[in-house]
């Protein structure tokens, strides 16, 4: 029976949504009394806010527990170095260390799991796994560094627990990961949408065309909202020969809290019996209905180590109703996942510029290698200019795509006018886990008394 | 007759998943066991912890018994 179920966990992923909120507020109180219990730093604050569990008499009362942001946590941090007064029990406990993947020279934000806290992590990304059409007869290649940084961990288990065939391939250069690939019989690559990519590059570079050498149908990206983005995807789909899956998790939960589904429905289903996620106004507390642009706000029901609850994560996204996919989960869906972060929108000439927007334009060229978006001041006028890599072989696409770029990027961006260089060939940087293809240089302004 | 969360009534599997669930749990607590015996008994309530969560059977903190 087991094999032949499309869902990982049949009696919750397709429960009535009144039941779903019925087991989300049992789960919820039953989280809050353990957190006020044993959390000094929940305590504290709750108290502070006049908050005490007693009072979540339905899910509505969510409303009633104050927000916790990463700058809380970080506070918490620094004030009792190394984990600060989040714990809820002792570090002795813990089986697993991990840490935000941060900026370098910057204090990452560290979490702590025990036994059964990290079974659950792996539990998280079976669901998604399971849900997008992986099967014990999968042989998965993890290209993934294996650090501190969460990332593919939670995966990795996921898939041993599924009775995959699992290669971990920490060190690897690209070149040897795509020889495992063709040699092994990958028939899944878990990766950031920007590895994919170059791994596809890559092998092209050696004349290997991993869409028909190798035996790759399913990619499970994760990391960059790009794994949602259209053209990405319609390009690491042409480029593999497959699927491509979109996930997205976050350190502060451990895990995922969306997947796609093997329908790919253009967007990813919330884990709603493991997750409560809230959709806000940016930085205010409006509850913001379906089908229009929110922060996320999540409560994990998962690990109990560091509870997060009603955690402000800073995503931009847009919620829709379960019922947009046709594949029975009750789990309502983000469309086009996890769209990027609200602090990422820059500000042009009085425009608003989303990464995410300029990538979905840019990479309908697919004459694109790599491309980044540089943000400067002449005078006092902010310029936008997009630095395009073309592929090898491609250069006599260029007139035509920078004029493309021109009229499409303009027509997105309330007539905004951007400048499209072109960059020599490998002159722009790649990236193996988060891409950062946004600078700006814009001076910082500065104010003397 | 036995309930979930919810009040559900178990099915036959449900209620030898909270059975064995809660044998692990005593079992868990046990100071007389051997390292092989007793890790490998924590490690088998992480996961069945998984099983009696996702099918709301319990949902319950284990740090106590060291899981």
């Amino acid at each position: 029976m087991a094999e032949t179920s499309d869902y990982w966990n049949p009696k919750n992923e397709t429960m009535s949504r009144e039941d779903l909120r019925t087991l989300q507020h049992l789960k919820l109180r039953r989280l809050c009394e353990w957190a006020y219990a044993k959390s000094d730093f929940h305590r504290q604050r709750w108290d502070a806010a006049n908050f005490h569990p007693d009072q979540l008499k339905s899910l509505d009362d969510l409303q009633r527990i104050p927000f916790m942001t990463r700058a809380d946590w970080m506070e918490a941090q620094a004030g009792a170095p190394p984990f600060g007064s989040l714990l809820t029990t002792s570090r002795d406990h813990a089986i697993r260390y991990h840490t935000t993947s941060g900026t370098t020279g910057k204090t990452p934000l560290r979490v702590l799991d025990g036994m059964k806290d990290w079974e659950w992590i792996s539990e998280m990304w079976a669901y998604g796994l399971w849900g997008f059409g992986l099967r014990p007869s999968d042989v998965v290649l993890f290209a993934f560094s294996y650090g501190t940084f969460i990332g593919f961990w939670g995966a990795h288990y996921a898939c041993e627990k599924i009775g995959c065939l699992v290669l971990s391939t920490g060190s690897a250069t690209t070149e040897s990961r795509i020889k495992s690939i063709i040699d092994m019989g990958v028939t899944t690559v878990c990766s950031t949408p920007t590895y994919a990519l170059r791994m596809w590059q890559c092998a092209a570079e050696t004349g290997i065309d991993l869409a028909n050498d190798s035996r790759v149908e399913k990619l499970i990206v994760s990391g960059e909202p790009a794994g949602s983005i259209p053209a990405v995807k319609r390009q690491l789909e042409t480029a593999w020969g497959a699927k491509v899956g979109d996930t997205a998790g976050m350190t502060e939960i451990g895990s995922i809290m969306i997947f796609e589904c093997a329908r790919q429905p253009g967007g990813t289903h919330i884990i709603e019996d493991h997750f409560i996620e809230e959709t806000l106004e940016y930085e205010g507390d409006r509850p913001v209905p379906y089908g229009e642009r929110a922060e996320r706000v999540v409560t994990s029901l998962g690990r109990g180590f560091i509870p997060l609850i009603r955690y402000r994560t800073n995503d931009l996204v847009v919620k829709i109703p379960h019922t947009s996919c046709g594949c029975g989960r009750t789990g309502d869906i983000y469309q086009g996942g996890i769209q990027g972060r609200w602090d990422d929108m820059k500000l042009v000439r009085g425009t608003n510029v989303y990464p995410r927007a300029v990538e979905s334009i840019v990479r309908e060229c697919a004459a694109v290698d790599e491309f980044q978006i540089l943000l400067t001041r002449e005078g006092v006028i902010d310029e936008i200019c997009v630095v395009v890599e073309l592929k090898p072989g491609r250069e006599d696409h260029w007139d035509g795509l920078c004029k493309r770029l021109h009229v499409d990027l303009a027509d997105a961006h309330e007539g905004l006018r951007f400048k499209v260089e072109q960059a020599p060939v490998n002159s722009l940087p790649r990236f193996e886990l988060k891409a950062k293809r946004l600078v700006d240089k814009r001076p910082v302004a500065e104010y003397s008394a | 007759m036995e309930k979930d969360l919810l009040g559900r009534t178990l099915s036959e599997s449900e209620v030898e998943f909270a059975r064995i669930y809660r044998e692990l749990k005593t079992l868990a607590v046990r100071q007389d066991l051997p390292p092989c015996a007793e890790r490998n008994v924590k490690k088998a309530l992480a996961c069945m912890w998984q099983v009696v969560n996702d099918l709301d059977l319990e949902f319950e903190q284990l740090y106590e018994l060291g899981v």
